[in-house]
């Protein structure tokens, strides 16, 4: 639908010869959290990698509110408003942590207001703040987290994709990761978030897909699936 | 070894320093940041001495001419990494033929156009004679080299360390997928890296031709000392391009005054020495 956020239509993607991701869609609404769920190696960050132009499809369409985007490179995709959390994070190490967030800054697209400058991004993440000079490198794994979101934001994005950015958190950084999560959901954005942890998800996502050996295995709107009675859970094999 | 000597010998490496700064920053830049050794760096200093000649042989005064070669010498380094070391990104080898190709190519192109003589440029005027610094005569064009190099020095730490621009691109080392990602165009900053590394060489080959001329194989005598710099001090270093720079200077003055015949053991056996106990030079970063 063109009023979507960002849609993934039938895509078959490779690795060399290995066949990662078999006539996978997806559908992000505007202004909604799409939960995507499924175990290690199961496609989800290849899925993402897709939506951001690393992973060029072989078939199948990308599109960005309507707009083809399929095969075009990163930084024009990264223009058009997709800002990707990567798992791992994947901070500039050697950079400072205010230069991590500087050179991701980018105006809003259509002239809409700056809503995220360092300044609002330091008064989100105050931590961030306090470690201006330091190099992002030597940061904690909650704090290099802070900064992935932080650098993502940066971009004034309309549509953003967080890969698992609860992995390797203490349990209290994590509350701290998704009351983020919650927060930037109220105020508009379009957001995907991956995840292993069902639970993490089923309380924030809107609808949720799950991925299974590359393959949409369940999807839905979680009401949905809460009324068909499906067992996150039992997709997942985590018990 | 009486004292004027020396100081003429210390002039002389500090000069010679300059020079290769200059010379070895674009090197190390383009080695450090983009992983390609570019072996058609000395004939980058080369063909901007030759260009010049000829441009202030047109009546171009002689910094005009140096900046005007140099741009010359960028475009031309952002031709050959466009079109040709883009499609061998992280093939060395490749790389290593390719331009070193390449510099055969240009010293037969620069043979047929500037002749096999050697082409003096001469001091600008601004420069000529001596200045006198604590009651002692320096020819001042020599020390203007040296001062010159440390201007660049800083500057081109300002650009790399202190602006955004600089951020982007060291960005782009760190993970080139991701800063793409983050809208960074990778790309076209590595352009802009080699040809500010071409403009670097071209200008100091200008600079350098009052006390060196330009002749057939000034580019394959430079190109060793500029690795050796970059060896010793680090690649991707300025500091370490800046101190090994100097440091290279003044075994090579002095190593050829004192022991002439072993000139070239002077100069290479601190490399080795670096390369078997500090492979990432004096001032590099330990790799990964
Ligand atoms: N760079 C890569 N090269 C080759 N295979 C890869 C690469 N990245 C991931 N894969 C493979 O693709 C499949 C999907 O991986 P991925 O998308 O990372 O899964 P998930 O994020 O769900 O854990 C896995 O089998 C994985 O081994
Ligand atoms: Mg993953």
């Amino acid at each position: 639908m063109a009023n979507d956020a960002l849609a993934l239509s039938e895509i078959d993607a490779f690795y060399g010869d290995s066949h990662v991701l078999h006539d996978v869609s997806l559908r992000l609404g505007d202004g909604r959290l799409l939960g995507l769920l499924g175990r290690n190696g199961a496609g989800k960050s290849s899925s993402m990698h897709v939506a951001v132009g690393l992973l060029p499809p072989r078939r199948g369409a990308v599109t960005v509110y309507g707009r083809q985007v399929t095969g075009r490179a990163p930084e024009a995709i990264a223009a058009l408003g997709v800002a990707l959390v990567p798992q791992g994070r994947r901070v500039f190490k050697s950079l400072t942590v205010r230069e991590n967030l500087a050179v991701a800054g980018r105006r809003p697209r259509g002239g809409l207001p700056m809503l995220w400058t360092l300044e609002t991004v330091a008064t989100l993440f105050p931590r961030l703040r306090e470690r201006g000079k330091q190099i992002a490198g030597s940061l904690s794994g909650g704090e290099q987290q802070m900064l992935a979101i932080g650098r993502a934001l940066m971009s004034n994005p309309r549509v953003l994709l967080m890969d698992e950015p609860s992995e390797g958190l203490a349990p209290q950084i994590v509350a701290e990761v998704m009351s983020t999560i919650r927060r930037l959901k109220a105020e508009g954005l379009s957001i995907v978030l991956v995840e292993q942890n069902a639970k993490l998800v089923a309380d924030v996502a809107d609808d949720i897909v799950i991925l299974n050996s590359g393959r949409v295995v369940v999807e839905g709107s979680a009401a949905d699936l809460r009324r068909r009675g499906i067992d996150l859970r039992q997709h997942l094999g985590i018990y | 070894m009486d004292m004027s000597l020396t100081l003429v010998l210390a002039v002389n490496s500090l000069t010679l320093g300059g020079l290769l700064f200059l010379l070895s920053a674009g090197f190390s830049l383009i080695f450090g940041l983009m992983k390609i050794p570019n072996l058609t760096h000395g004939s980058f200093f080369m063909l901007g001495g030759y260009v010049a000649a000829s441009l202030i042989g047109w009546g171009v005064d002689f910094w005009s001419a140096a900046l005007l070669s140099g741009l010359l010498v960028a475009a031309f380094g952002g031709i050959v990494e466009r079109l040709i070391l883009r499609r061998l990104a992280g093939a060395e080898l490749a790389q290593v033929l390719v331009t070193l190709g390449l510099s055969f190519m240009v010293a037969d192109v620069c043979l047929t156009v500037w002749t096999g003589d050697p082409i003096r440029i001469d001091t600008p005027s601004a420069l000529r004679g001596a200045t006198s610094v604590l009651g002692v005569a320096f020819p001042a064009y020599r020390l203007a080299i040296s001062v010159i190099a440390v201007l660049f020095a800083a500057a081109l730490w300002a650009l790399l360390d202190q602006t955004r621009l600089g951020a982007m691109i060291r960005a782009g080392v760190d993970d080139p997928a991701m800063a793409r990602v983050v809208g960074i165009r990778v790309s076209r900053l590595f352009t802009l890296v080699f040809c500010l590394g071409a403009w670097l060489a071209g200008f100091a080959g200008v600079i350098g031709g009052p006390i060196l001329s330009v002749y057939p194989g000034l580019d394959q005598e430079m190109l060793p000392l500029a690795l050796v710099v970059v060896i010793l001090g680090g690649s991707g270093s300025l500091l370490g391009s800046l101190v090994g720079s100097f440091i290279v200077g003044f075994l090579y003055n002095f190593g050829q005054a004192l022991f002439p015949e072993l000139a070239y053991v002077v100069l290479f056996l601190p490399m080795l020495v670096v390369l078997v106990l500090r492979p990432q030079g004096l001032f590099g970063r330990q790799a990964g």
